[in-house]
């Protein structure tokens, strides 16, 4: 152990570097000169991109050329392995992290100026421990990233400090503490069933081969989906996101439906990875979890009536198919699982950013009653078109062809493994899924009037459509919107895009 | 080039249609149908161009997923291509005499529009995954249509039959997806001539069976066979015309062209198993939809009703196992697309001039008020009940025909009693048929007047009126196109 100095490369450490850099500048910046508000928005804003610009090396690659570092001289083990997935999964959540701030910039009005560069410390800290997560390939790494990636956003729910945001925090942090306990027992049992600290297909192998260690490795991997599953709030472990969300302020909730998904997902995937080479049968836990999760997710998301609870819902929904292809263990399900995550967190995102949008068009109330979408195509058009493209991604039905190769992604692994039963449910979520969003969507092209005469719908109340849109988003939240739509059409007309980053 | 522009036209006019639908507005009504009538025609020149010179189109798209740009014409697309264009000019000259209700009428020519791509893509496509994505286009615009500009008169209704529409259509075409990705990775290729050459050679007889029974599950909620028809009743009663005129024709025809395409050709064997059930719930569906209609009180559902039963004698002719079985299937395909688009834009017209369409209340006497509406109903229906020289006719007879001699591998005798079971439908047909004409063509009631067909509105019936004589005496421009991609499925000399 005399000569044991890991190789450092900060190039390729650079997508977690940069925005935890940016946290502690952001800190010190605060202590130097305080009341600065947009200073710190800019520097944050600025991390996060050079983090995102780091990213590219390592997108579309092909499986052997993954960027390594942080490597044991000896054996070449690295703890740091970014391949064309964890690199993509780093770039979305750099990116995700990016239009969270957007929505939540600086009106000049709201927000004590105190808490300003705590929640930029805590956005920046939890986005450097998704970043570090998808590319952590030993226990040690991989736990400490995950639980740096949750932590802070139990303080962010519960900074607005009103007592729903208190009490989603609560529930929050359960989860979080819960998860993390079942995640160190996984590790636990992960480094008896192999010997290794270190999260690869040898170390897999190797407890796999023997007869006496075989169950507890496979013990290491239910448990780790239950850890996991806390996280990606699926069912049995969902309970605390709709509090948690509703209670959040805006931005942050769609900060836990983006980076935290993201976050989440890549941790089981890094785990999935190391076990694919063992040709494993099915994974039924995985099955049985994301068939549940699902179902009930959809269910539930029917009969909400408040729209960030239908979205809540929605993201529990969307988790069981994010982990769906995963019950058939293999490469091609993590690519799956990873596009299917992709196009949830962008269709999600969007979604948000246009709520965000009403919220300071409309007022809070009102933009999160379901029932007042009604009409929202006659009175915001353009708000109105990218609602309906990310509903109608998230239903995965053109023109949210995005959403629709998705799910084309999602159910091959399923088919492939011929997992007939998994796959029907997984017919009849898509169903239910539609039925969600449909819902919404009738809202908002139905006439704003109930009567339903056959007059144009916007004349008769165009004096009220003025007053109503005398109060403007802040253009940070329309640049949100904008991006996220674009990026949307984008990938929708060539899903190739988004899809060959996850490499081959 | 051609097929491109054949799909580009529809898809740019429809989103633009829809997104800059505001601009559009102070002129209202006459900008957005004439922009989509010359979209529409321009589109259907180019599929006309793409009929003759059978141009092919393969382009990479998504190469993760091994899918494929790939569009073609065949003997077997070439009929409904020119369908499709043909009936989506009609939708649109309709509505210059009967303008659409309830919205903004760039929305509604948009989603026109966006239905008719999503059907030209789907009889163009020649990969398989790309068949399920144009499957999947129409239909957001189509609910559209139904839950936007439907008859108002229900709302509760309206949102009823739009939810059910969509939600029957996406169970349906997701079990398809599920049986296609199991076709694909069995067969290794996604090419539907491909997977047609092959006839299902190297799988195996289980696995053949289990994608084909996933598939015609799948595809017999769109056809829709009979205990899965029960979406299309309230869809058809209450769809603005064009909308019912474009599900009836064009949707309905996406589910039997997809089971030649995806079942038959490329599964034999697995269809052979199942084809005896497949005809029963068919044949069941001919007598079924024939009795709804012998009792049905609403015009439009009686349609919708007897749409059941026609498409009933396209899946015997299917379940055959024969060129002449599939011939006919074929055929009856066109001649449904045909007689129920006359009958769905009169019955429209109707319902508006009405107010409603039921057939209980007493009305004018269509031949004493209005002479060509009454003229284009009894064609309609004469070719409905399968009168010989209609276009009915042909489709419903060689489907009989061939499934009383059908493939060696089929149950002779139940095939044989099913055909005795769909002429006793046929039986049905004529009665519903005629007591549809006796309640409101014949009398001599003329109050309360309504005006007669004109503009638009006449000379789509009489271009339809026509294909109905023309078709009917002449089955061979449509059987000749056919038939040699027919015989290519079915493995049998050409005769």
């Amino acid at each position: 152990m005399s000569q044991a100095v890991v190789s450092v490369n900060a190039g390729i450490l650079l997508p977690v570097l940069a925005p935890a850099l940016g946290a502690a500048v952001v800190l010190v910046t605060d202590v130097a000169v305080q009341h600065l508000r947009r200073v710190h928005y800019v520097i944050a804003l600025t991390s996060l991109v050079v983090g995102a610009v780091a990213t590219f090396a390592g997108l579309g690659v092909v499986a052997g050329a993954a960027r390594r570092t942080l490597c044991l001289p000896a054996g070449g083990q690295c703890m740091y392995v970014a391949d064309s997935v964890a690199s993509t999964l780093q770039l979305a959540a750099l990116l995700a992290a990016a239009l969270t701030l957007l929505l939540s910039w600086p009106d000049d009005k709201k927000q004590s100026p105190g808490s300003t560069a705590v929640i930029m410390s805590m956005v920046l800290t939890a986005t450097a421990g998704a970043t570090a997560v998808a590319g952590a390939h030993d226990v040690g790494s991989w736990l400490v990233a995950l639980e740096l990636a949750t932590l802070p956003t139990v303080a962010l729910v519960a900074l607005r400090g009103a007592r729903s945001a208190i009490s989603g925090a609560i529930a929050l942090l359960t989860a979080a503490l819960v998860s993390f306990a079942l995640l160190a027992l996984s590790a636990a049992l992960w480094f008896t069933a192999t010997g290794s600290g270190f999260l690869t297909p040898a170390a897999a192998l190797v407890g796999f081969h023997d007869p006496v260690r075989r169950p507890i490795l496979v013990l290491a991997v239910v448990v780790l989906i239950a850890g996991i599953g806390f996280k990606l709030s699926l069912v049995p472990f969902h309970a605390w996101t709709p509090e948690a969300y509703d209670g959040a302020p805006l931005p942050i909730a769609a900060f836990l439906a983006g980076v935290s998904k993201i976050a989440a997902a890549a941790a089981l995937l890094v785990v999935i990875q190391a076990i694919a080479p063992l040709g494993e049968p099915p994974l039924a836990a995985m099955a049985i979890v994301a068939a549940v999760s699902m179902t009930l997710g959809n269910i539930m998301a029917l009969r909400q009536d408040g729209v960030v609870r239908l979205l809540a819902w929605s993201t529990v929904a969307q988790a069981g198919w994010v982990v769906l292809p995963l019950a058939a263990v293999s490469s091609a399900a993590v690519h799956a699982s990873g596009a299917y995550l992709l196009a949830y967190v962008l269709a999600t995102l969007l979604a948000f950013a246009v709520v965000a949008a009403l919220v300071q068009i409309r007022g809070a109330a009102r933009a999160r009653d379901l029932t007042e979408y009604r009409g929202l195509l006659s009175a915001h058009p353009v708000l109105a078109s990218a609602l309906g493209l990310a509903l109608l991604s998230l239903a995965g039905l053109p023109p949210g062809v995005l959403g629709l190769v998705a799910k084309v992604a999602a159910l091959r692994p399923v088919v492939t493994s011929e997992l007939w039963v998994l796959a029907i449910v997984a017919a009849v979520n898509a169903v239910l899924g539609v039925a969600v969003y449909l819902r919404w969507l009738l809202k908002v092209i139905s006439s704003p009037d109930t009567t339903e005469q056959a007059s144009p719908p916007a004349v008769p109340d165009g004096a009220a459509l003025v007053a109503v849109q005398a109060i403007r988003a802040h253009p940070a939240t329309l640049v949100a919107v904008g991006l996220t739509a674009v990026a949307l059409v984008l990938t929708s007309l060539s899903p190739t895009m988004l899809l060959g980053m996850l490499g081959r | 080039m051609i097929l491109l522009l054949a799909l580009v036209i529809p898809a740019v006019t429809g989103t633009a249609l829809i997104l800059y639908g505001r601009v559009f507005r102070p002129s209202a009504e006459g900008n957005a149908n004439t922009l989509s009538l010359v979209a529409s025609v321009a589109t259907a020149g180019f599929v006309t161009a793409a009929v003759i010179t059978r141009p092919v189109l393969d382009q990479p798209w998504l190469p993760s997923l091994g899918v494929r740009m790939h569009f073609s014409v065949d003997g077997i697309s070439a009929p409904l291509l020119i369908l499709t264009a043909a009936l989506s000019i009609a939708v649109v000259l309709n509505a210059r005499s009967r303008p659409p209700h309830g919205g903004s009428s760039s929305m509604f020519y948009g989603c026109l529009q966006l239905v008719e791509l999503g059907a030209l893509a789907t009889f163009l496509a020649r990969d398989a995954v790309i068949f399920y994505l144009s499957f999947e286009v129409v239909l957001i615009p189509m609910w559209v249509l139904i839950s936007r500009y439907g008859d108002s008169h229900d709302l509760a209704a309206r949102a009823d039959a739009s939810g059910r529409f969509v939600l029957y259509t996406v169970l349906g075409s997701t079990l398809m997806l599920i049986g296609i990705l199991a076709l694909v990775q069995a067969s290794g290729t996604a090419n539907l001539d491909a997977l047609a050459a092959a006839h299902g050679a190297g799988l195996a007889r289980h696995t053949q069976i289990i994608i084909a029974a996933l598939l015609l599950v799948g595809m017999g909620i769109k056809i829709p066979v009979f205990p899965l028809h029960t979406w299309l009743p309230p869809a058809h009663t209450i769809a603005p015309t064009a909308g019912s005129v474009m599900l009836a024709a064009v949707l309905l025809k996406m589910g039997t062209y997809g089971v030649v395409r995806l079942v038959i050709a490329p599964l034999p064997i697995g269809f052979g198993a199942l084809a005896p059930a497949f005809a029963v719930v068919g044949v069941v569906g001919i007598v079924w939809g024939g009795l709804a209609c012998l009792v049905e009180n609403d015009l439009k559902r009686l349609i919708a009703y007897s749409s059941v039963a026609h498409m009933g004698f396209v899946v015997l002719g299917l379940s055959s196992g024969t060129t002449a079985g599939l011939q006919a299937a074929l055929f009856a395909n066109i001649a449904h697309g045909v007689v129920s688009a006359l009958l769905f834009f009169l019955v429209g017209g109707l319902k508006e001039r009405w107010g409603s369409a039921d057939l209980a209340t007493a009305r004018a006497a269509l031949r004493e008020v209005s002479p060509r509406l009454g003229l284009a109903l009894v064609v309609g229906f004469a070719a409905s009940l399968g009168l010989p020289g209609l276009v009915g006719f042909w489709g419903e007879f060689l489907a009989m025909y061939s499934a009383w001699n059908p493939a060696p591998d089929r149950p002779q005798t139940l095939m044989r009693v099913l055909v005795v079971v769909a002429v006793l439908g046929a039986g049905v047909a004529a009665a519903y048929s005629l007591r549809v004409l006796r309640l409101i063509w014949s009398g001599d009631r003329t109050t309360p007047a309504h005006e007669d067909a004109r503009g638009g509105e006449w000379s789509v019936l009489a271009v339809l009126v026509a294909a109905v004589l023309v078709l009917g005496v002449a089955p061979g421009l449509v059987l000749n196109s056919t038939s040699k991609d027919v015989a290519a499925i079915t493995m049998e000399v050409s005769r």
